[in-house]
């Protein structure tokens, strides 16, 4: 054996690893908090920025104070968001545990179709649930005037809470399915081969493992209850019950002058709420570290846990939830497409039309919203997972100064209300000249879309990165690479399964978000949430229903493509 | 010429001490051990060597180039030093096949595709892994996976390798062949190791030089040989196998040399040391194989076998001396009851 010849040094890239980590890391922040700026200074204005003669003044905020159906939206978004994320979080991962890690039957299926609620973009669902649920439902009909039964009311907190709970319990089941792919299940082995039962193992080995995910998603979702407007505006409305969001956004638009400092006051009062529970939420999962399962070894098969007398019934009742919070109000949605009304009285095939496909085909509005949605989903997607995925490495695995402001950052434009940083890029589009570039396109609307859904992709990506022992990239940097080339040649390679969930996750939320392009979209830059939004209140349902129906055909052939690349991306 | 310099290194983790001032050089092509209890240091002293520590204190320089200064405000980062590292997570990535693993170190720097190709292929050889190279990690056991680790630390001949309990996931068997194999390899290179292990019997067999540790600090250090039989403290005796403490006071013997005094050994013990203060209350150690046992009728120190145990290819007796009792290994067997036991000139060393 020889010694080889080796060139004494290592080639250097000229510029050093801390120009590109703080050229991302400025990016990001920028990015994030710079809408704010104006939101922030327009509170504290006495007038509104556009009007001459501001000054400086609380006065907002004792409007915003004096005002009782305030204090009656932030109670009533408070029970709402506690009712909601503890359903969801319970929910999704008794299903995530459940379909991952036991041997119920039909898990794979499962597995696919809980994901359904975000598949359905968020005001099909909502359309959906009404057709079926809502006061003159079709199911509602059935049971209160043909059968004569007392009916449910979905209207109420409670009915709101749980249409809350299934539109949010993806997001945990899949945090905490990402999780569990992820550990190590021979960790659960030992405990089994220690004589622990499958309750026990999960229970005491398990959960503690998802702790991270667990927290994590509670926070998300606990903050997307805080700022939820379709909610409050389609289901509330009939009862007049307000949430903070649509309290916020009614104030807007029934205000005679637009943007009222009050409003800018009550947003800049929830990011400050907001802003506390990610620094609570910091504090709390700080150890990420214990949760990495020691090396990569492992391998072995994993064997499920056995549910043995339970699995029919476990499975039923998967079954079931699946049945009535997804696939009959699917059902309606698509119904209501190929119909003019849905209703009891009549047989659905006697009020059958095409018309709504047609004004789908023939509208030019409408066709415009489908391609730039999914010029939004596409591009915009793969530019923010890009992103987010550098920004995760600078906040995780670099030694950059400030990288401990990245995480909170990236945390920070799903817990704000999107309404809130519509506005905010609304205002800073019209008061800083580069945003003159964006004003008036699509591209102002692609980067309020992809701003607000950067966190997404974060939390899908940082537990992912969180597993991954530091010992690994100490062992690139012992060869000789730098911050780049480890992050491109070996942390990302193996962040490719976490990266390809992440890209799809954000392709199905900018294909239906709104929230943020409400007050940003024009004439020519349709986007398909708004578009539905907006024909929506005009009272024309059956379009609507039919362009629901292509976001929810779009969204399931990328759900299933996505599906197969990420089992062939973790099988490599 | 790379030595390995490291001179006073202090770290602490909020109030925790864990490094007290260690410092000690590695020769060229030595086999030095960083040998002590979980939780001393071992691995913080190897991380500061390697870069993934920043001592708050301390020198740390390899051949001429200064890794760390921290009075001088030097502080190399890792990927500049030129080391070869195995962690005890081996760290092999699952998304390379062995040799893309081993190759990558080469392929930072300017080594043409052709070189790189033989020299990977040279290095798995060295290791026996040659017929794995297009495995991936997940492809093989554990022992194997330990050796990537090992070929991909040594393909760019670094200048020194550090090794961090690399066969502290291997059974026991395979910990000896591995351990074989390193030594083999690490002398045929020429190899400068640093090497951490909280085995004695990995330390004893493979070390050119021990540092014994215990609380971030290096109570001894020395050849195997020296640290066994001259342990100098206490804890490193203890630490280096069983080990008998006898408490006494010293006396000038009739011969010159030092002699322990105590009721339960009327002739003392002869101790081994040069220029022994001839004064006052001491300890010595005494290992279990040094101690002799005969019958009742031959001469030494009164005293009754209590327990003796078959381990094979020795006894283990526990005998009651006075109010001690001494752990005793023999060849042959003896008879329970009484018998007398004689520790031999010069087999008793003195302890802290
Ligand atoms: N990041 C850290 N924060 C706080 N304390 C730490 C940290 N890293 C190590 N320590 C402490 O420093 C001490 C020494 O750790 P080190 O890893 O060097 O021990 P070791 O000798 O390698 O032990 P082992 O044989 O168990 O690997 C331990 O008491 C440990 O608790
Ligand atoms: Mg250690």
């Amino acid at each position: 054996m020889t010694t080889l010849e080796l060139p004494a040094t290592v080639r250097r890239p000229r510029v050093p690893a801390s120009f590109g980590q703080a050229a991302v890391g400025a990016l990001v922040v920028g990015l994030v908090v710079g809408p704010f700026i104006p939101l922030v200074y327009s509170s504290i204005r006495s007038k509104a920025l556009y009007l001459p003669g501001g000054t400086f003044s609380l006065a907002g905020y004792r409007t915003l104070f004096a005002d009782p159906a305030y204090w009656t939206a932030v109670k009533n978004t408070l029970l709402f968001a506690v009712s909601t994320t503890t359903l969801a979080v319970v929910g999704g991962t008794l299903h995530a545990i459940l379909c991952t890690r036991t041997d119920l039957p039909g898990r794979r299926a499962y597995g696919l179709l809980l994901t359904a609620p975000i598949v359905v973009p968020p005001l099909g669902l909502v359309v959906g649930w009404l057709t079926i649920y809502g006061q003159g439902g079709y199911l509602t009909q059935l049971v209160s005037r043909n059968l004569h039964l007392p009916v449910w009311n979905l209207s109420s907190i409670p009915g709101m809470s749980l249409f809350g709970a299934v539109v949010t319990l993806p997001i945990a089941y899949l945090t905490v399915r990402a999780a569990l792919s992820g550990t190590d299940s021979s960790l659960e082995d030992a405990a089994r081969s220690a004589g622990a039962g499958p309750l026990r193992v999960v229970g005491r080995i398990t959960l503690p493992m998802l702790r991270p995910a667990m927290l994590n998603c509670t926070v998300l979702i606990f903050s997307l209850c805080l700022e939820i407007l379709g909610i409050p505006l389609f289901l509330g409305g009939p009862s007049g019950i307000d949430f903070y969001a649509s309290y916020l956004y009614r104030s807007w638009s029934n205000s005679a002058t637009p943007d009222p400092p009050f409003v800018s006051a009550g947003a800049v009062l929830l990011l400050v709420v907001v802003s506390l529970l990610l620094f609570l939420r910091s504090r709390l999962s700080g150890a990420e570290q214990r949760f990495v399962a020691v090396g990569t070894r492992g391998g072995g098969l994993r064997r499920p846990l056995e549910l043995g007398r339970w699995r029919r019934p476990a499975s039923a009742a998967v079954g079931a939830f699946i049945g009535v919070t997804s696939v009959i109000p699917l059902i309606g949605l698509i119904l209501m497409s190929f119909v003019r009304v849905l209703t009891t009285l009549e047989a659905p095939w006697r009020l059958a039309t095409s018309d709504n496909w047609r004004a789908v085909a023939t509208d030019p509005a409408l066709r415009r919203a489908i391609t730039d949605s999914l010029l939004i989903a596409v591009g915009g997607g793969a530019v923010s997972v890009a992103l987010v995925a550098v920004a995760a490495l600078v906040a995780h695995r670099s030694r950059f100064p400030l990288r401990t402001v990245l995480a909170p950052t990236l945390m920070y434009p799903r817990a704000v209300p999107g309404v809130i940083l519509g506005i905010g890029f609304f205002w800073t589009y019209l008061m800083f000249t580069p945003g003159s570039l964006v004003r008036n396109n699509l591209w102002g609307e692609a980067i309020a879309l992809c701003v607000r859904n950067l966190t997404l992709a974060y939390v899908v990506i940082q537990p992912s990165l969180a597993r991954l022992s530091e010992e690994l990239d100490r062992a690139g940097r012992a060869a000789g690479a730098g911050w780049w080339t480890i992050a491109r040649r070996i942390l990302l390679p193996m962040l490719r399964p976490a990266l390809l969930a992440a890209f799809v996750l954000m392709f199905i939320t900018l294909l239906g978000d709104y929230d943020p392009v409400v007050f940003l979209q024009k004439p020519g830059t349709e986007v398909l949430g708004v578009t539905m939004l907006q024909y929506w209140s005009t009272g024309v349902q059956g379009p609507v229903a039919a362009l629901a129906v292509i976001q929810v055909v779009l969204t399931a052939a990328v759900l299933l493509i996505g599906a197969r690349a990420l089992r062939r991306a973790s099988h490599a | 010429m790379p030595e390995i310099r490291v001179q006073n290194l202090r770290k602490s983790f909020g109030a925790s001490t864990v490094l007290d001032g260690i410092g000690f050089t590695v020769r060229d092509k030595e086999f030095v051990t960083l040998l002590g209890p979980s939780g001393c240091g071992k691995t913080t002293t190897l991380m500061s060597i390697a870069g993934f520590q920043t001592p708050d204190e301390g020198v740390i320089a390899v051949g001429g180039d200064v890794f760390v200064d921290r009075a001088a405000g030097v502080d190399l980062p890792a990927e500049r030093r030129d080391l070869g590292i195995v962690f005890q997570s081996y760290a092999v990535w699952p998304h390379m096949t062995v040799a893309q693993n081993v190759a990558f170190p080469l392929s930072l720097r300017k080594v043409d595709k052709r070189t790189a190709r033989g020299r990977v292929a040279e290095v798995l050889e060295l290791v026996e892994l040659g017929a794995h190279a297009d495995r991936y990690p997940h492809q093989l056991s554990g022992g194997q996976q330990q050796r990537v680790a090992l070929a991909r630390a040594i393909a760019p001949s670094p200048r020194v390798l550090l090794l961090d309990e690399p066969f502290s996931n291997l059974d026991a068997k395979l910990r000896e062949r591995a351990r074989d194999r390193l030594k083999q390899l690490q002398l045929s290179l020429g190899l400068t190791t640093v090497f951490v292990t909280h085995d004695q019997d990995e330390a004893l067999a493979m070390s050119d030089r021990i540092l014994v540790m215990n609380g971030g600090r290096i109570l001894r250090d020395g050849t195997p040989e020296e640290v066994y039989r001259e342990p100098g403290a206490r804890f490193v005796a203890e630490f280096l196998g069983q080990c008998n403490f006898v408490t006494g006071s010293i006396e000038t013997g009739p011969g010159g040399g030092a002699v322990l005094r105590t009721r339960d050994f009327p002739d003392g013990i002869a101790i081994r040391a040069d220029g022994v203060s001839a004064s006052g209350a001491a300890t010595v150690a005494v290992r279990p194989h040094d101690i002799e046992l005969c019958g009742p009728d031959g001469n030494g120190a009164e005293g009754t076998v209590v327990e003796s145990v078959f381990l094979g290819d020795h006894y283990r007796y526990t005998v009651a001396v006075g109010g001690a009792r001494l752990e005793v290994h023999a060849a042959r067997p003896v008879a329970p009851g009484p018998v007398r036991v004689r520790i031999p000139p010069h087999s008793a060393v003195l302890v802290d």
